[in-house]
């Protein structure tokens, strides 16, 4: 990351300093409100989220999430300490249901809970993965945006969308079994 | 679809008050570490922006996307979408415009508007998912993660492509 970042960044400098060198600074400037705005917006669900998922863990309600999904999550994740799986269980939930933003918080929780020497372990990889990999029942901001250009049949996309992600997510899970072996 | 979320947070919260637990205090509890998690993202996300937007402004990206357009043909991908797949990993928000430039260019329901839709709702963002699950952790070293995410990615576009020629 380190040397692509760098190398990027250097080569895009160089090249605007010839063809727009005033236009340079403003990019720069640009893009660091952009993520400050960003971290802004994620920061108010980050709250919202937050917020709910500490009452759904004060009523016991997500160490019995994580319960009932516990052999799916031992057979994916192997041994990982309850706090973690009841985490993972919000996570996978809220990916499911297309609340997208609120899966974030949970995913981080259960990476802080889980990792903590410096090189990633299989089971953040397994997390990352099914998460990179996108699980979402119905893609509703594409369908939105679909009606909203005026689409004759918005959703007829919902079918193919639903089956390519199925099946990036089986092959990642794939892939994580492949790299890392089966979970102990 | 739209009325499961509110539903079950509606019923959580009354289901936690049944039980007697301080929904509130709780609320507030869970909602201060909220500021921490943002805070600690932010420079992440500020760096991946930059070297995102300077790549865009300086003409440079769009040499990478004509240099990778071809190759991509072989595996089915259009040209037009080749900027849609090349930002998705990077921004959700550059690949939504980009997504929306697709839909008024070519039009929403035609071969090319159904495959970005297809691409943008199965893919996802990888690195800014990497930069925001592992800020504030000490790891450096992810592995085969990032890889294997990138991979499943392509292979979802070109999934994506077909599928929307057969269905």
């Amino acid at each position: 990351m380190n040397i692509v970042w760098t190398s990027v960044v250097v080569v895009c400098l160089v090249a605007m300093a010839f063809s727009n060198p005033s236009g340079a600074l403003t990019v720069c400037v640009q893009s660091m409100s952009q993520g400050i705005s960003v971290a802004v917006e994620l920061c108010a669900v980050y709250c919202l989220w937050m917020g709910v998922f500490a009452v759904a863990e004060k009523c016991l309600l997500v160490e019995k999430l994580a319960s009932v999904c516990g052999g799916v999550l031992k057979w994916l994740f192997g041994s990982i300490s309850p706090k973690a799986k009841g985490y993972i269980a919000l996570n996978v939930a809220s990916n499911l249901l297309g609340v997208g933003n609120a899966s974030t918080p949970s995913a981080q929780s259960a990476i802080k809970e889980m990792e903590h020497g410096s090189k990633l372990s299989r089971a953040g990889a397994m997390l990352f993965v099914i998460n990179a990999t996108s699980i979402q029942l119905v893609p509703t901001t594409v369908v939105g945006l679909r009606a909203s250009c005026g689409s004759a049949n918005p959703a007829d996309i919902v079918l193919p969308t639903l089956l390519c992600t199925l099946a990036t997510t089986v092959l990642g899970v794939a892939f994580v079994f492949l790299g890392y072996g089966v979970a102990k | 679809m739209s009325m499961i979320v509110p539903c079950l947070v509606a019923l959580l919260l009354a289901f936690a008050l049944f039980k007697k637990v301080d929904v509130y205090g709780s609320f507030v509890g869970g909602a201060k570490n909220a500021v921490g998690t943002a805070v600690g993202v932010l420079p992440y996300l500020s760096a991946m922006f930059l070297m995102v937007n300077l790549l865009r402004a300086s003409g440079i990206g769009g040499y990478v996307v004509d240099f990778l357009a071809f190759p991509l043909s072989f595996l089915g991908i259009p040209k037009q979408l080749v900027e849609l797949m090349l930002l998705r990993p990077f921004s959700g928000s550059g690949s939504l415009a980009i997504l929306k430039d697709v839909y008024l260019q070519h039009g929403v329901d035609t071969y090319v508007g159904r495959c970005a839709s297809v691409i943008m709702g199965s893919s996802e963002t990888v690195f800014y998912v990497s930069a925001v699950y592992f800020a504030g952790t000490k790891i450096k070293h992810t592995g085969w993660a990032i890889p294997i995410a990138l991979f499943c990615n392509l292979v979802g576009g070109v999934l994506a492509c077909w599928l929307c020629k057969v269905l």
